[in-house]
């Protein structure tokens, strides 16, 4: 219990510290993430031991809010925790002529903190929550430079187009607490059947929002609006990971039809964004492509049935590629781009930072003993071994060629333009991001201890897997050190590089419509408006202008009844002043008069006072009428 | 202590003594608003400290009125009526701390606000269906003055279709009060709330004329023309009080009058009432996003908003199981709660940027965040509570709504495609009032002053308050609507 809340508020507690402040941002955060990282290995060690961690807090009725720490999520935590606390060391570093620090800490603090949350839900609702918390901070991170041409835009769009797929998980969640009567997560996983079927279609569009698969990809290119070690949090291991954490969490409950649909868009996106990683003009861009691609081939393990191979992929590509973000956002820090003409040559002004960002290209690759050679073994092995294996595997061969090829350019292009002279040193940027291309060197290592606590056993794979993923890492990073794009790519780079637009992308097909939509019903309003209330006022007020002659009647009448009901009342009238009562009245009516007046001076003759002040008297003399018995 | 009558009735008490004073100068009449709902707000909460009790109205007030007729003075509170309460004592107080600048007739201005108070909190307490009909009447008259007194350039023509669109649509409500006295012998809504009162026909009918009114009210599609306009030239604190307290009115009735009184009517009728919810939901939400000017922008969310207010009562008499049936009335007794909080800051916000600026334009401003941050900030925070962001106030209420939905009539699931609209419409209003190249005619705009922030501080608060632990409030609201539900 208070190691899980230890993981979760040690950041949010850290992120409001720094905002309240304003002061020392850096110092709050690095003691924040380092908090929150102890509380995500002390909940690690302790669910080794095999029991669960859990907590229950109370919500609304009937379904509070569950929090769950299993080896599945306590591993999520950590991979989550480390690779915060590198990101904000480096961080530290990389913001550190920014005014604003103290909300970019903040902000990346709270983000961290909602993520946690998500890792650890034990129930629907807290995963809907912080799934769309996470939404919301990565909407103020994108948009951290907000006064920037161009970055509103990046950070709506990353935002909507989030929020559309979450419609998916809204759904999801409705149908699965619905049928079990308990938003439990492990409880509704025994769901069967068509609703599970449903329900695994509608995560899977959740989850290809967040992950940003085709044809939902458009928006993680345009994130690069923000600041580096944004985009190394969000590709690696928070934001765009939610949504495969989300198909691993639920794998045991999909069905064979929702495995089909998860391989297909997982397959499609391993290619599709690996081609757009290749055609980029820009390493921040070919890195977030990048990312894409490799959630594709994630979702090709989930759609095969081996959750746990996307598991392991999910955390080597969180090492790898917050390194390798980091590593652009230091070339970036010298040459003030990330254009890859001007990066031309970066790579050798750093020696250091350049070899660091090889080895986690590498590893992404797939070269032995880097990380991802393990990983994505994993994922050849159960493409290979899956029912679908005659188009899965040549799908996530296909991916795997291309990230070779495209970390191959993006190393040439790095290390083959002139040097310029050397600049600062980072000493900050170069500890975070030299952990993690440490992690991404190693961490294969781990990974059999980890099978055995997850309680999961890959087949161990004989030589054909491990022969035919290290060809195509080495055919892809020969492809791409020695061909230009163009040569590679032939007609396809140009629709690459536009982010292959269906029919216009979702802006034509979304967009324009819904915007159109809402212009008709704005013209509807104003014909109800014009035609039919207005119409009727008008009318309305030539019928009661008839009887205004009767309204010193009316009131006459009313004051009359006052008395009447008065005396009925007996007793009580009995002890009434009469002078107060009729004071007030008369003090009202006069002030209502007064009222009255002034509100005629402003009409503009439509229609007459009198029926203003006429009802406003009635009402007000009803009102008195009805105090008077209880206060004179 | 009858705390019930001394709430309902001191603010226009305060009201009338204010009348009496000698000295009605400005500074006098707001420490007399601020004094008096001050005090009531207290005394709500005092109301809140006693608390309610399961299936049955609490703190009950009676005094013979009309016995004749079986008319009485009867005020009570439940777990329907009492969040709405507070949130009305609270706006009033809220209100009446923002309207201390306004120097224009502030004596004038001051009684109408405080004889509002008093319309509203007995529409909310009343027990008596006459009595109820007229706080219901008298606050229309209020908020007519009010627009066409204090409002904007077009103010008279908004102030006349608010009135007589509300004054028509009500009449139909008498019908229906008449009705079900006549069937009852009594005015006691305590009789009427058992829902045996009428049968048949007579009770279709008696349905029939109450969401005509409450349809005004609330206001749903198509009879909601007259809210945009009101809002618009309503001044700021009049677009708080009908948003945050008087369109409730419209919601609160559908509950107490047409949920409770005619439930098998109802339940016959809830795929109708159901899509008026739904296309309420769904219209509101485009309407919105046509708006380049903010104040309407936030008024159509209104219509949006209410409708799954709509939406939460039908499947409350649709569905079957009385566990969905609870949930679904949760959800929408405190999404009337929030939208309150959240649309109250939202309005505030806005007349806060309208005073500064003149103008209320979304293309006329940018880049105002740099400028004013804790405007700024209190609007985004706002904003993003309005498009229901979980750990803010509309969530609970929302995902409650739409939960019940899914399980009790699962094709009014269509409405939630309304909240990426609501998430664009807002965004957009962001990007372009806050966020971009600043704007220099804006350049020394000043950011908000202390009274400001604790006009919208409050607000902010309970709106994290609820979406993170509903609990405090939700509870007893579950305490009433597990009993309505079954």
């Amino acid at each position: 219990m208070i190691w899980l809340a230890l993981t979760i508020l040690a950041p949010l507690g850290a992120g409001l510290t720094a905002l309240a402040l304003r002061r020392a941002p850096e110092a709050i955060a690095l003691i924040g993430a380092a908090l929150g990282l102890a509380g995500a290995i002390a909940l690690f060690a302790g669910v080794a031991g095999g029991t669960d961690i859990t907590a229950s807090l109370p919500f609304l009725p009937d379904l509070p809010i569950r929090l769950v720490a299993s080896p599945l999520t306590a591993t999520l935590a950590l991979v989550v925790a480390t690779v915060a606390a590198m990101v904000l060391t480096y961080a530290a570093g990389y913001m550190a002529q920014d005014p604003e620090r103290p909300r970019f800490f903040g902000t990346m603090l709270m983000f961290v903190a909602a993520m946690q949350l998500l890792v650890l839900s034990g129930d629907w609702i807290t995963l809907l929550a912080a799934w769309e918390m996470i939404g919301f901070a990565s909407y103020l991170l994108i948009g951290f430079w907000h006064g920037r041409n161009g970055v509103p835009g990046a950070a709506m769009r990353a935002f909507l187009y989030t929020r559309t797929a979450d419609l998916g998980l809204y759904l999801a969640a409705f149908l699965l607490i619905g049928i079990a009567g308990t938003s439990e997560i492990s409880a509704t996983l025994a769901t069967t059947g068509t609703p599970a079927l449903i329900a695994g279609l509608l995560l899977l569009f959740a989850a290809m929002g967040k992950s940003a698969q085709v044809p939902m990809q458009d928006w993680l290119m345009r994130a690069m609006a923000g600041p580096t070690p944004v985009s190394a949090l969000l590709h690696s291991a928070t934001l765009v990971a939610a949504g495969a954490i989300l198909l691993i969490r639920t794998a045991p409950m999909l069905p064979g039809g929702a495995l089909l649909a998860i391989g297909i868009v997982g397959g499609a996106t391993a290619v599709i964004a690996g081609l757009m990683a290749l055609a980029a003009t820009d390493l921040k861009r070919l890195l977030a492509a990048s990312t894409a691609s490799q959630y594709g081939l994630m979702l090709i393990a989930v759609g095969a049935g081996v959750p746990i191979a996307a598991l392991l992929h999910l955390i080597a590509h969180a090492a790898i590629k917050s390194a390798l973000f980091l590593g652009a956002g230091v070339f970036q820090h010298d040459r003030e781009s990330t254009d890859l003409d001007t990066l031309a040559g970066a790579g050798r002004t750093r020696p250091g930072i350049f070899a660091g960002f090889a080895v986690a290209a590498l590893a992404l690759a797939g070269l032995p003993p880097l990380a991802a050679f393990y990983s994505k073994d994993a994922i050849l092995a159960a493409a290979l071994d899956s029912p679908s294996a005659a188009w899965l595997l040549p799908l996530a061969l296909a991916g795997s060629v291309l990230t070779g090829a495209y970390m191959g350019r993006a190393l040439k292009v790095l290390w083959s333009g002139t040097p310029e002279k050397p600049h600062d040193p980072v000493p900050l940027m170069a500890v975070g991001m030299g952990v993690l291309v440490a992690l991404a060197a190693t961490l294969g290592l781990v990974f059999k201890p980890l099978e055995a606590m997850l309680g999961a056993h890959l087949a161990e794979p004989g030589w054909i897997v491990p022969a035919m993923g290290l060809a195509v890492g080495l055919a892809g990073l020969a492809l791409g050190w020695l061909l230009a794009p163009a040569r590679l790519l032939g007609p396809l780079l140009a629709p690459a590089r536009d982010g292959f637009p269906i029919a216009g992308g979702l802006d034509a097909l979304v967009v324009r419509p819904a915007l159109a939509l809402a212009r008709l019903c704005d013209r509807l309003d104003s014909w109800i408006i014009r035609r039919v209330v207005l119409g009727g006022i008008v009318t309305g007020a030539q019928a009661l202008s008839h009887r205004i002659e009767r309204a010193e009647y009316w009131l006459l009448a009313l004051v009359n009844a006052v008395g009447r009901l008065n005396l009925s009342l007996g007793q009580i009238s009995l002890r009434t002043d009469r002078d107060t009562i009729d004071r007030a009245i008369f003090g009202l009516v006069d002030r209502t008069v007064a009222l009255g007046t002034r509100a005629r001076r402003l009409q503009s003759g439509l229609i007459h006072r009198e029926m203003a002040m006429t009802v406003a008297g009635i009402a007000l003399v009803t009102g008195v009428l009805l105090a008077a018995p209880l206060f004179f | 202590m009858p705390l019930l009558t001394i709430a309902t009735f001191l603010p226009i008490l305060a009201g009338l003594a204010l009348m009496a004073l000698p000295d009605r100068s400005t500074k006098k009449a707001h420490t007399v608003s601020i004094a008096a709902t001050g005090a009531v707000f207290l005394i709500t909460l005092g109301i809140w400290a006693r608390g309610i009790v399961a299936g049955d109205f609490a703190q009950v007030e009676e005094i013979a009125w009309i016995p004749a007729i079986g008319a009485a003075y009867r005020l009570g509170v439940d777990g329907l009526s009492l969040p709405l309460v507070l949130l009305t004592s609270l706006l009033f107080l809220l209100s009446a701390l923002y309207s201390a600048r306004i120097g224009e007739r502030a004596a004038s201005y001051v009684v109408l606000m405080l004889m509002l108070e008093t319309a509203s909190l007995g529409t909310f307490m009343a027990l008596d269906g006459l009595l109820f009909y007229v706080f219901f009447e008298v606050s229309l008259v209020g908020m007519y003055f009010m627009i066409a007194g204090w409002g904007y350039e077009e103010r008279q023509r908004a102030a006349l279709m608010f009135f007589l669109y509300t004054l028509v649509g009500s009449l139909p409500l008498l019908l229906a009060i008449i009705g079900l006295y006549l069937g009852s012998g009594t005015f006691d809504m305590r009789v009427w709330v058992e829902g045996t009162t009428l049968g048949g026909l007579p009770a279709m009918l008696a349905l029939i004329a109450m969401l005509v009114t409450f349809a005004v009210k609330i206001p749903a599609f198509p009879v909601h023309t007259w809210l945009p306009a009101a809002h618009v030239q309503a001044p700021t604190a009049g677009s708080v009080i009908l948003a945050g307290v008087m369109l409730k009115f419209g919601t609160y009735g559908l509950v107490r009058f047409a949920y409770q009184m005619t439930p098998e009517a109802f339940a016959q009728a809830g795929q109708v009432i159901l899509a008026f919810g739904v296309v309420s939901a769904l219209y509101g939400a485009f309407a919105a996003l046509a708006q380049s000017d903010l104040k309407k922008m936030i008024a159509y969310t209104s219509v949006n908003h209410m409708g799954y207010v709509v939406m939460g009562v039908a499947i409350a008499a649709l569905a079957t199981e009385p566990r969905i049936r609870t949930i679904a009335l949760d959800g929408a007794t405190l999404q009337m709660v929030s939208h309150g909080l959240v649309t109250g800051a939202l309005f505030f916000l806005v007349g806060m940027l309208q005073d500064r600026a003149h103008t209320r334009g979304i293309g006329d401003f940018g880049g105002l965040l740099g400028r004013v941050p804790w405007l700024g900030w209190a609007f985004i925070l706002s904003a993003f509570a309005s498009l229901g962001l979980p750990g803010l106030a509309h969530f609970p209420a929302e995902f409650q709504i739409f939960l019940a939905t899914l399980n009790g009539m699962p094709w009014g699931l269509i409405a939630i495609l309304a909240i990426v609209v609501t998430a664009a419409l807002y965004l957009r209003a962001i990007a372009g009032v806050f966020l971009g190249e600043m704007n220099d005619k804006w350049a020394d705009m000043p950011d908000l002053d202390r009274r400001e922030k604790l006009v919208v501080l409050p607000l902010l608060v309970l709106t994290v308050l609820i979406g993170v632990a509903p609990g405090w409030l939700i509870d007893m609201i579950h305490t009433t609507m597990t009993g309505l539900g079954n």
